[in-house]
């Protein structure tokens, strides 16, 4: 099936570099395409099934709120250890709102929780100079420690449990009715690739909540403020270079408070998300589990930016729901999947007289292919960390053409330059 | 690169792939599971409750260390302070002879020994350790006090004198309400969520499909845990086990069991959203009966509960110490003794009790043996 793609090369050195969004499309639809052939050819339906999808929906928000939290601080040169304990400040927050105001408030108190926890990061790391990891650390701790005796002191009373908030109400959701049945349709119609990109696009417009559209609209949002703004243009200059942003008038100090307290507020909103999400309405200690981590991952994967951080996110997301939904046999068809994509790449690469890339890359393939071949499931231990393991091989590959913030995790005092 | 790919996708857009709905239907048709036949069993024994004289416990003074979470957890820990209500009220205990301390997570394990040594230093006996986690420091601290009387819930492996384990026969509960679900399941195929792949809880699991496949030898049963052993979040992870329990249902399961902790109420949230009036489904909790503490919002889904009787366990041991008399306790706190059992509030099993104490009565008087793993 692959044929058509593999017998024409791409024709080396093109004068014309395809923009940023051409190439993010062509990167998903080889996905699709790779994910339907999968799909068919081992019969693991689950690969691109609406429920997946949606799922991957619902495990992705938090993660990429979080890694838009982390990436604001880091543009702005401050690392953000602490997106976990601003997120369990989040969760808590939301879930105290949430109960009594309504979900709108949830989300409102989970950004202004969380941006609390962001402003004594910036007062920690900007005013006082303490190293960033040890401060990100200790706002985790805290994080965890004020939630439990804040629940002690203000859930217990209500819900008869110091570790969990009562239930609180959510957003409705809703799906965007004509265009989804016309995706069931075609769905039904049992056509290859129409049903597969089908499927995924039904799980991504059902179950919709306001939650999951803020989430949509965060990533364009904080794109358009950096790069398109003389404010961000700011506030990466603090990231790169503080003392050349210094010289020419830019209050770095300023410019990291915002950062940081808009890093805390979106962590925040990502522990509102968790609060609010379908499984459970509600406060319960230690849901973040790991999560800000994640999402902090999500961003080095993503190089620094947006679009970048939602594709980590996103793989994240599926790999999670595909391995939580149909366990081991799902990830096993991902290897036969893995192999597809090591053939295009090593088949790229030839194109474009990368020889001895382009052997590793077959290479690779091959074993992975043995490995699916000789091997009839995944043992669980194993695919429970399918999404890491992902993630992992995927910065292997990339991490030569990742690039952080020059002046990232530095410590700027004012007026060093001179 | 683009053109090529799309002629590809094109191609195969004419091709009608053979292998099935999407959907996940599940092997339809209604009532498709062929039904064993429950067992005739003798007469239901009654359950062996306390010794006809009343023990009296008023000279006792009893020390209790908890789990983490302590009382409030509506599980496991409120559970053994049920016990001790129990006794204060039926053996003269006083309450102010009760003193319970609470471990913190993450605490280094002397801190546990260090309860317990605090514990007996003040003079408490008996103390119960509540939870697997005190095995280690308890088998240290009662060598060392060989006269104070220990009882530790969910454990069994400290061999001395002092030490009274208290365990459950959480596969024989199980058993049961996998009768349950494959008599409630319609489409023949029904679900189980685990928090953690640990022994534990793998008991659960096998209980449960012993029980399903006695009823319906076919039937088709999904099984999934959360996380696998070493990482705890999927005790308190309901975002996670909803995804799991979406998964199942879609897989074509319409009664789903979890063993998941605080992960369950994730559970009876993708049960809720999948249950239509033309095709409910069920959910099924454990532990407690989580008809009564699961949110409102859900409980009409839960027909039923595993029951874990830690309350049963601590009274009895209560009892038994202070009427000296400890070697009547039973090894194992299983459905003879009504240490495990099921739950009926909501009245969604009430049609079929007759078959389930049938099955309860089989496993009593020894003509079924469940097993505790896969």
């Amino acid at each position: 099936m692959t044929a058509p793609a593999t017998s024409r090369p791409v024709p080396a050195a093109r004068a014309r570099r395809l923009p940023g969004w051409a190439t993010s499309m062509l990167v998903v639809l080889v996905g699709l395409v790779v994910l339907s052939i999968t799909a068919t050819l081992t019969g693991q339906l689950q690969l691109t099934s609406a429920g997946t999808a949606q799922a991957a929906v619902q495990l992705l928000l938090p993660i990429l709120f979080a890694g838009l939290g982390g990436l604001w601080a880091e543009r702005a040169g401050v690392i953000n250890l602490g997106l976990e304990g601003m997120m369990i400040l989040g969760t808590w927050g939301a879930a105290w709102a949430g109960y009594q105001w309504g979900p709108w408030a949830a989300l409102a108190a989970g950004a202004v929780f969380g941006a609390l926890g962001g402003l004594l990061h910036a007062v920690a790391t900007v005013t006082f100079g303490v190293n960033h990891i040890v401060s990100g650390v200790a706002i985790t701790l805290l994080g965890a420690g004020v939630t439990k005796y804040l629940s002690t002191l203000l859930f217990l009373p209500v819900s008869a449990n110091p570790r969990q908030s009562p239930p609180l109400r959510g957003f409705d959701s809703f799906s965007i009715t004509p265009l989804t049945d016309v995706l069931d349709a075609l769905v039904r119609a049992n056509l290859v690739f129409v049903t597969d990109v089908a499927g995924i696009l039904q799980g991504l417009l059902t179950g919709l909540t306001p939650t999951v559209l803020l989430g949509a609209l965060a990533v364009p949002v904080t794109y358009l403020l950096l790069w398109r703004t003389a404010f961000g243009l700011r506030l990466r200059s603090c990231g790169e270079n503080p003392v050349a942003a210094e010289s020419l008038g830019v209050s770095v100090y300023m410019y990291k408070y915002i950062a940081v307290i808009v890093s805390g507020g979106l962590a925040g909103l990502g522990g509102a998300a968790l609060v609010l999400n379908p499984g459970q309405l509600g406060y319960l200690e230690g849901q973040t589990g790991g999560r800000g981590y994640i999402g902090l991952a999500a961003m080095i994967f993503g190089n620094w930016r947006p679009g970048g951080l939602l594709a980590g996110s996103a793989l994240f997301g599926y790999v999670d729901a595909l391995q939580l939904r149909a366990g081991g046999d799902a990830v096993h068809a991902l290897l036969y999947a893995g192999t597809i994509l090591a053939v295009l790449v090593a088949v790229l690469w030839f194109a474009q007289r990368y020889w001895l890339a382009a052997v590793w890359a077959l290479v690779a393939g091959l074993v992975v292919y043995l490995v699916y071949f000789f091997v009839d499931t995944i043992p669980s231990q194993f695919a429970a960390f399918a999404p890491q393991i992902v993630t992992l091989l995927v910065l292997a590959v990339a991490s030569q053409r990742l690039r952080p913030p020059a002046a990232d995790g530095l410590e700027y005092r004012r007026g060093e330059g001179d | 690169m683009a053109a090529a790919l799309l002629a590809g996708a094109l191609v195969m857009t004419g091709c009608a792939r053979d292998t099935g709905a999407a959907g996940g239907g599940g092997s339809a048709g209604g009532e498709a599971c062929a039904t064993g036949t429950a067992p005739s069993g003798g007469a239901a024994a009654a359950p062996t409750s306390a010794a006809a004289t009343k023990p009296d416990a008023s000279s006792l003074k009893v020390g209790v260390a908890y789990d983490i979470g302590g009382r409030g957890d509506q599980s496991f820990n409120d559970s053994a302070y049920a016990g001790i209500e129990k006794a204060v009220a039926d053996f003269g205990l006083a309450e102010a002879n009760v003193k319970e301390l609470t471990a913190a997570p993450n605490e280094p394990e002397d801190a546990a020994a260090t309860r317990l040594r605090q514990l007996a230093a003040d003079g408490y006996n008996p103390i119960i350790a509540v939870g697997f986690k005190y095995a280690t420091p308890l088998a240290k601290v009662a060598a060392e006090l060989p006269n104070t009387q220990f009882a530790i819930v969910d454990d069994n492996s400290i061999d001395l004198p002092n030490v009274t384990s208290l365990v459950f026969a959480e596969e024989q509960g199980s058993f049961l309400v996998g009768v349950a679900a494959a008599l409630k399941s319609k489409a023949c195929h029904i679900g189980f969520v685990g928090g953690v792949d640990v022994p534990l809880i793998q008991k659960f699991e096998a209980g449960y499909t012993q029980g399903a496949k006695a009823v319906a030898p076919n039937i088709k049963i999904e099984s999934k845990y959360i996380t696998p052993a070493g990482d705890f979040t999927g005790f308190q992870d309901p975002q996670k086990g909803n995804v799991v329990a979406t998964g199942e249902l879609d897989a074509g399961a319409d009664v789903i069991y979890h063993a998941a902790g605080a992960s369950g109420a994730g559970v009876f949230s993708a049960v809720k959203a999948k249950s239509t009036p033309d095709s409910p489904k069920y959910a099924i909790g454990v532990d407690s009966d989580q008809y009564l503490t699961a949110d409102p919002a859900v409980r009409d889904v839960i027909i039923t509960s595993m029951l874990k009787r830690v309350d049963v366990a601590v009274y009895d041991f209560i009892g038994a110490v202070a009427s000296n008399n400890l070697g009547a306790l039973p090894k194992i706190f299983d459905l003879k003794v009504d240490g495990v059992g099921y739950s009926t509030t909501g009245g969604q099993v009430d049609d079929i009790v007759a078959q389930l104490d049938a099955y309860k009565n089989a496993i009593i008087n020894g003509s079924i043996t469940v097993q505790s793993t896969k």
